[in-house]
């Protein structure tokens, strides 16, 4: 008898051999479905914890609205800017005019490859030293280069002259 | 009969207890005693890119002796290594030496064997491993450079990363499988120390022996003779038989010369050009006009040149294209001659890879 999927396989005595017909399973297609159930469970419980370890656990973030220090005027001077830490997140602050409202503050993470954007005081222009992205203070929007998107506005409160970070 | 001859005795009684005991020379007389066709001209630099796998693995394994994969901790470690430990700096030099020497000889390996053709059937199989070989190789490129965690090194990987998570559909996955978080920190620098010194070197591992079992089993292509597909009627099959040579001892006495060449290259580069060491990473100041390891310059310009999306997906289609090459190449002629189309666009795309690597190098 030529093998194939009707192969019963194991010549057992006749006593014990199924029947062969349309509506039956044979022994070794049997075989190979249970063969084929256990090493896709044997291999999905390798797996599943394999790559669930290696995705990272989410990080606790503080709570929205909490105030971060970033410094005073007398840090940032009219003209300046400085990038200072909001827990592990970079800002950058901007100090345009001398008025409470001309303080700016933004993501200092480029929106394009993730570099930390630096303030030109000589060309007044936000700038991304890795591919040369050009940002404006007054509002974080594009000028030029190759970034997507504008700088994520972060909300500043100056109180004297202490300039407050706001968490969103 | 050789095979036989190893297995009875080896003429000499060291030789003979060991054979006794182990019945490897059959083995070794299969492995060795091969020929290769004369007009094959491999210029060495297969087994140079071997060579130059065993020094990094040798060196990696000095360093990673005192290597301490922390951020508080590798940047001093590194130092340490350069400064204070007995030819640390040779050690290290050698490393980074040897690492950039890697990606050159496989690039020229990949060049010489597209500029004869011995890609096409019936070695597509070795193609695509040793396409496998050279994104593994510049895998130990990448995550290896994070390790000295300095300014280049932080900055690179942030941007290498960043490129990563802005693969469509799955990059938010991947950067955050790379990084082991959101931003590149301790995490990251646990991960590309474990990819560096475990994960790489066994993937690497495994391609090399298959590259080479295939290597080995259908010997080396005739860069004047392609080799009809089944069924079709080929110039060799009413050539004139084909010179050969011995690969041992003929072959391997010319690697070995080679690699001593190479080995003293790579002292001299370490020597007169060792490797630096830039200021501590500071997540919170990006250096200005950071760049890349030169392998990655034309990517950089490229993303400097066109929008993000592009500049993502070029390079991603460009290493698809090259790893199914003999798929996609479907002309079986193997003379350069006879391919102006396929070598035509080779060229195209070396002299724009050049191009944007200069252009990035002095931008």
């Amino acid at each position: 008898m030529a093998p194939g999927e009707d192969d019963p396989g194991f010549p057992g005595p006749d006593s014990v051999r199924p029947a062969i017909g349309e509506d039956t399973v044979s022994r070794r297609r049997f075989i190979k479905w249970v063969l084929g159930f256990s090493v896709t469970s044997i291999a999905a419980m390798v797996i599943t914890p394999i790559v669930s370890f290696l995705v990272p656990a989410k990080q606790e973030t503080t709570g929205a609205g909490a105030r971060v220090l970033a410094g005073t005027t007398t840090d940032i001077p009219s003209g300046t800017g400085k990038v200072v830490a909001m827990g592990s997140s970079p800002v950058i602050v901007i100090n345009t005019d001398s008025t409470p409202s001309g303080v700016k503050a933004y993501s200092a993470v480029c929106t394009h490859l993730g570099c930390i954007v630096g303030y030109d005081s000589t060309t007044r222009v936000i700038v991304c030293p890795c591919h040369d992205g050009h940002f404006n203070p007054a509002n974080g929007a594009v000028i030029s280069g190759p970034p997507p998107a504008p700088l994520k506005t972060i909300d500043v409160a100056v109180e004297k002259d202490q300039i407050f970070l706001v968490r969103g | 009969m050789a095979a036989a001859g190893r297995a009875e005795g080896t003429g000499s009684r060291v030789g003979d207890f060991f054979e006794t005991r182990l019945r490897i020379g059959p083995l070794l007389s299969a492995l060795v005693h091969v020929r290769i066709p004369i007009e094959a001209r491999p210029y060495y630099l297969g087994g140079i890119t071997l060579f130059l796998f065993g020094v990094q693995v040798v060196t990696g394994t000095l360093l990673a002796l005192y290597y301490q994969p922390t951020p508080d901790a590798a940047y001093d470690s590194v130092k340490y290594i350069t400064s204070v430990v007995e030819f640390g700096w040779l050690i290290r030099s050698v490393h980074h030496w040897g690492a950039n020497l890697m990606i050159i000889c496989v690039v020229l390996h990949l060049l010489r064997v597209f500029a004869h053709g011995a890609y096409k059937f019936p070695r597509e199989f070795i193609w695509i491993a040793g396409a496998g070989l050279l994104l593994a190789t510049i895998g130990f490129g990448f995550t290896g450079y994070l390790l000295p965690w300095d300014q280049r090194a932080f900055w690179a990987t942030t941007v290498g990363t960043e490129i990563a998570g802005s693969v469509p559909v799955i990059g938010d996955g991947l950067l955050g499988l790379l990084r082991g978080g959101a931003d590149v920190t301790a995490a990251t620098l646990s991960r590309f120390f474990g990819m560096h010194v475990l994960v790489l070197p066994l993937g690497l591992g495994a391609l090399l022996l298959a590259h080479l079992v295939i290597v080995h089993q259908l010997g080396l292509a005739n860069p004047k003779r392609p080799e009809p597909r089944p069924g079709t009627f080929g110039a060799s099959a009413t050539a004139a038989p084909e010179k050969l040579r011995p690969f041992w001892p003929d072959y391997v006495l010319d690697e070995v010369i080679a690699w001593a060449v190479m080995l003293a290259i790579l002292v001299i580069l370490a020597s007169v050009f060792p490797a630096g060491l830039e200021d501590k990473a500071d997540p919170l100041i990006t250096p200005q006009h950071v760049k890349p390891e030169w392998y990655f310059l034309s990517v950089y310009q490229l993303l400097k040149l066109v929008p993000r999306i592009v500049g993502i997906m070029a390079p991603i289609v460009a290493i698809g294209a090259l790893v199914f090459l003999p798929f996609l190449d479907r002309n079986p002629a193997v003379t350069p001659r006879k391919r102006p189309i396929a070598i035509l666009v080779a060229l195209a795309a070396i002299a724009v890879m050049v191009g944007l690597t200069v252009w990035g190098q002095y931008s």
